[in-house]
């Protein structure tokens, strides 16, 4: 949520990656997500950074699943966690 | 004349006259001493005739003396609601941990912004007093502190403590405090995402959940201690909210789920607040007082990074229970902690990155 900091999983959403995967899946091409080089992450900024995608922006879990390749070296279980919150956002809307 | 000087009776006369002498003039000063002392002592009992003193346990640890130090703090609190001007009386204190003194930072702060007289005495043991002037609670401790949402405390002389407290969420304070942690532990800064997340995850938790009533209510309070003996980094969070289980217990105008932890414990089957917070933490319930099933992953975050070895010695006591989560000790504690307090460390066998 906004009112937890001003960089929060929504304003990420909002900003930059709705309106970038938007243009994928209109283009229909893949955003790559490297989540590599940051300070970390918290849960909840993941969370509402890819579920809102479900939850907000109406985007399907087959839209996103095919449209977006998440990576991370540093932090590989990062990716499986993701995978995670697409599903439940999936599961919640349903 | 000249040979009565040298008498041995004379000399042994002489001699015997300064001892006595030097004895008188010891004892003079040691009553003045003790005089000067006595003054003191009244003046002060006068200062503070109509003060309530809380007297601080000899082992002021709140990670291995939590039963009595939560005693202390319960006191204390009974004067902060009472609106009672307060003595700390810490003369006694042989011991003293940075979980104790995030507390009373926390408490100092929070009666002087009411208004509040607060006050108080210095431990006898160098060691213990070392430590706590380090942290800055002395020279705090006769400013005056308006009610703010964030607030910095570190001593005026540079110490090895410093203490931060804020209403929300703040990931770029997190960064900056890593990247001095990083630099102290391994002599340049580096990226922790394990400790990034805990702070996130606390600083989230009390956001959300701290006050019952109202989103972003309560501070948050964070004390980063550098630890030269052992080479590492200690830091203390606390909040004096609900805590977490008493946030399940009692139902919010946010949340219209009654009486969630007997429901829970019926699904889930578990015996006390102990039992529940080792299966919060493991995962095992990832639903907060909301019900929903994407919240409620902050607590299992944090223990994550514990697991992945990014952060060392997780301890937490919120309400009744306190648990060692590197050992797996969940424990019941009689004497209960109002509010959330977690403890962890870094030092150089934890992950880090590059910048």
């Amino acid at each position: 949520m906004e009112i937890e900091g001003k960089f929060s999983g929504e304003v990420f959403r909002k900003e930059y990656l709705y309106p970038k995967l938007r243009a994928c899946i209109e283009n229909d091409s893949k955003l790559v997500i490297v989540l590599d080089g940051t300070a970390g992450y918290g849960t909840s900024f993941l969370e509402e950074a890819f579920g809102g995608l479900i939850r907000h922006n109406n985007l399907t879990h087959a839209e996103i699943m095919s449209h977006i390749s998440v990576v991370s070296e540093e932090q590989p279980y990062l990716v499986d966690d993701i995978n995670d919150y697409l599903a439940d956002a999936e599961i919640t809307e349903d | 004349m000249k040979k009565r000087y040298k008498e041995r009776g004379y000399i042994n006369w002489i001699k015997s006259r300064n001892i006595k002498a030097a004895k008188r003039k010891r004892t003079h000063f040691k009553r003045l001493e003790a005089r000067k002392l006595a003054s003191v002592k009244k003046a002060r009992a006068q200062r503070y005739k109509n003060f309530t003193k809380v007297i601080a346990p000899h082992n002021l640890s709140l990670l291995n003396n939590t039963e009595s130090v939560n005693f202390f703090i319960a006191e204390l609190k009974s004067a902060y609601d009472n609106n009672e001007k307060t003595l700390v009386v810490l003369n006694q204190v042989d011991e003293i941990d940075y979980g104790s003194i995030v507390v009373l930072l926390s408490v100092m702060i929070k009666f002087k912004s009411k208004g509040l007289d607060f006050d108080g005495t210095l431990p006898e043991n160098k060691q213990a007093k070392k430590k706590l002037i380090n942290s800055g609670f002395f020279s705090n401790l006769f400013k005056h502190h308006d009610e703010n949402d964030y607030y910095e405390i570190s001593p005026e002389n540079g110490g090895n403590i410093c203490t931060h407290a804020q209403k929300k969420v703040d990931s770029e304070l997190g960064d900056r405090l890593i990247q001095q942690a990083s630099k102290f532990i391994w002599g340049n800064e580096k990226r922790c995402p394990g400790v990034q997340r805990t702070l996130i995850e606390l600083m989230q938790n009390t956001n959300n959940h701290a006050d019952a009533e109202k989103l972003g209510e309560k501070h948050w309070w964070l004390s980063v201690s550098f630890d030269e003996v052992n080479h590492s980094v200690s830091f203390a969070f606390v909040d004096f909210g609900v805590g977490i289980f008493e946030n399940l217990k009692n139902p919010t105008q946010k949340n219209m789920l009654k009486n969630l932890t007997e429901k829970l414990s019926e699904l889930f089957h578990f015996n006390d607040n102990a039992e529940l917070l080792s299966m919060i933490l493991s995962g095992q319930l990832h639903k907060t007082v909301t019900g929903k099933k994407y919240r409620g992953k902050g607590l299992p975050g944090v223990a994550q990074a514990c697991e992945r070895k990014q952060i060392r010695n997780l301890r937490f006591i919120t309400n009744d229970v306190s648990a060692d989560v590197n050992k797996g000790l969940f424990e019941l504690l009689e004497m209960p902690f109002h509010g959330t307090f977690v403890y962890w460390e870094l030092d150089a066998t934890n992950e880090n990155f590059e910048y």
